[in-house]
């Protein structure tokens, strides 16, 4: 039966954190089981490496060093791969215990127990009872778009990818260079900023709309990033919520709550109909024609026109 | 209680956990399978997989050290703990990406309206310690950023009322039918999926129902004690409204400015059509509801059946235009 790739992933570990001296990659073949077996020396060699960086993955910085034989040996050094100490109460731990849980995305699931083991192993207080200390709280990080780990990945190693997106409007995708700055999860869906080289300009993309793979580009950034990046304001305006104008309704008496809620003024004008002040940004003539004969938009005389507009387009049918 | 992710087994996650059940097993001697697993965050099963592959590894290149770790099937003995130097047993550092999880997802729920003040603490403090134990891995953490949406107020209440197990009463915005109905609910769980809802047994529909806190008009905790009947909790975290399969289907045809309905609405299927549109199939147990979405997409999108819900749009849309034909552009009375 063939050796389970953890056992010897472990077995590589244990050797690299066990040396004081570097080991060579014929000492590291000769102790390990599965490294026997590989066969040739190609794929041996090939199985080596892919080993090397998944270790490195979850954490071991492995020193390559050169003897005076000019051949290459391998450690982990204990200074550079020790958990500095770390000492936390329970609540703490119960507080980290309920965060490491939210992630619904596998890899950072993973890494999010990977990190409490870790921590459990230096200490870390268990929880007696992980869900009565919280309340009902249940938390959750909704990752579903297929984009996301691989610009995860690109924005943790500042790679530049390209990907075909296509504009909540257009017909068609289109391709993007895009150097990737961060991403963030807001109302439940997750965005990437960046540095769209094709527009020379700060860009914010929505990983929904991205379509087919999201490839890497082996070259740098180009265009610095900035210290802060802000993704929500962008998306907040898009979504019209930053509104710079205001606009005078007509609504039925009980109809449109979110309306009243958002209202700046209410009037009532007794015949069954208030007139509001409300806030007018991108986005309110599709959201005012949702209540259909229960409002009727008086000013500005743009805003009206969209909304007949609109109702034209469905009485057309 | 809550339901964990699918994950398949995958090596790496299992030679890190390995790897920090050995420094954990080395100072328990005599562990408990249920302890540990639970310490671990990891079912018995797969705790019992990691201890029969142990005995496979070791530091074997200095004469066939393997780790000699086994159990009776309650207790974890480990016979030779010197096969690990004391050095080769240490915590290990944090790896980026476990300290960008970690990190990101308690910064998150730290800034949760709701969450209890102390807790609250608890956390920022923890993340603190976090950050400066993980040293530079830590750095990438800040390109990952995730805000849960909730209402503070009606979230304390919600939250308050689940621990005391009371009723509450209130006023809740239905978008469906655009109107706000008083309802008496008992809470069961508050669940953030990108916005935060309680899930409780609404006692008018004598049904399970999500509700959505930013459409809260109003909430009372009651005196009453909350009594939802024993049902079994799902895992909400795919989609929280789940339509039945006997419920009836609804057609819309969008172009390329509606595509957004499939991004919004869960749904059976979105077909490519020809023009960069979309023809989506979906279920509702009330297609009535749609006919806000109807009057949204405007010339976006079409209602291609039911026949019904796409005369409601039209006749709302011409109801709607005839107010248009008399009420005055500008106002009077200001």
């Amino acid at each position: 039966m063939a050796i389970a790739k953890a056992e010897r992933l472990m077995n590589l570990a244990l050797c690299l954190l066990g040396t004081r001296r570097p080991l060579s990659k014929r000492e590291l073949r000769e102790s390990i089981e599965a490294y026997l077996e590989a066969g040739s020396d190609d794929s041996f060699n090939r199985m080596f490496e892919r080993d090397k960086d998944d270790l490195r993955e979850l954490g071991l910085v492995i020193a390559t060093v050169e003897n005076i034989e000019g051949e290459v040996g391998y450690l982990a050094r204990r200074d550079s791969n020790r958990l500095p100490p770390i000492t936390l109460d329970a609540e703490e731990a119960a507080a980290l215990g309920l965060a490491a849980k939210v992630w619904q995305q596998a890899r950072l699931a993973g890494a999010a127990s990977g990190a409490l083991q870790k921590l459990r192993a230096a200490g870390l207080p268990e929880d007696v009872d992980p869900y009565g200390a919280h309340g009902a709280l249940e938390p959750r990080i909704p990752v579903h778009e297929a984009a996301f780990e691989p610009l995860m990945l690109a924005c943790r190693d500042r790679r530049p990818v390209v990907f075909e997106y296509r504009k909540a409007s257009a017909a068609r995708p289109e391709p993007r260079h895009v150097e990737p700055w961060a991403l963030e999860c807001w109302r439940g869906h997750w965005y990437l900023a960046g540095f769209d080289r094709d527009r020379g300009a700060e860009r914010v993309f929505r990983l929904s709309r991205i379509t087919g793979k999201v490839r890497s580009r082996g070259t740098g950034f180009t265009a610095p990033v900035p210290d802060v990046v802000t993704v929500r304001e962008t998306v907040a305006g898009w979504a019209g919520e930053i509104a710079d104008r205001s606009a005078l309704i007509r609504l039925r008496s009980g109809a449109g709550y979110p309306l009243r809620a958002k209202a700046t003024e209410v009037r009532e004008l007794g015949n069954g109909w208030d007139e509001l002040e409300i806030p007018y940004g991108h986005g309110l003539d599709a959201w005012l024609v949702e209540f259909g004969p229960d409002v009727v938009v008086l000013e500005p005389a743009e805003l009206r026109a969209d909304v007949v507009d609109r109702l034209r387009a469905v009485a057309k049918g | 209680m809550a339901v964990k992710p699918a994950r398949t087994v995958n090596a790496i996650d299992q030679t890190r956990r390995m790897l920090s059940l050995v420094t954990y097993l080395r100072e328990r001697p005599g562990a408990r399978i249920a302890d540990v697993a639970r310490a671990f965050g990891i079912t018995e099963d797969e705790l019992v997989a990691d201890l029969d592959l142990l005995p496979m590894c070791g530091t074997s290149f200095r004469g066939g050290d393997l780790l000699d770790i086994d159990t009776d099937g309650e207790r974890i003995w480990w016979h030779n703990p010197a096969a690990l130097g004391e050095e080769a047993a240490e915590p290990l550092r944090l790896a980026a990406d476990e300290a960008t999880a970690l990190l990101v997802a308690a910064r998150a729920v730290s800034t949760l309206p709701g969450l209890r003040e102390g807790d609250r603490q608890a956390l920022l403090r923890a993340t603190a310690k976090v950050e400066a134990a993980a040293g530079e891995a830590a750095g990438a953490s800040s390109r990952l950023s995730v805000t849960f949406e909730s209402e503070g107020g009606v979230f304390a209440d919600v939250d308050r009322a689940i621990s005391e197990r009371r009723r509450l009463w209130i006023r809740y915005y239905s978008p469906a039918r655009d109107e706000v109905t008083e309802r008496e609910i008992d809470p069961i769980r508050l669940v953030s999926v990108g916005h935060t809802y309680v899930e409780a047994w609404c006692r008018r529909s004598e049904a399970r129902r999500t509700f959505r806190l930013d459409r809260v008009a109003e909430i009372r905790i009651l005196d009453e004690p909350s009594a939802p009947p024993e049902i079994e909790l799902r895992d909400l975290s795919e989609a929280l409204v789940q339509p039945a399969a006997e419920d009836p289907e609804v057609v819309i045809e969008v172009g390329p400015g509606g595509r957004w309905v499939a991004e919004y609405y869960p749904h059976d299927s979105a077909d490519e059509l020809p023009d960069g549109g979309l023809r989506i199939t979906l279920r509702t147990p009330d297609p009535a509801s749609l006919r806000r979405l109807a009057l949204r997409l405007g010339r976006d999108g079409r209602i291609v059946s039911p026949p019904e819900l796409a005369d409601s749009a039209r006749g709302a849309a011409a109801k709607a235009l005839a107010a248009y034909d008399t009420a005055e552009p500008a106002h009077s009375g200001r």
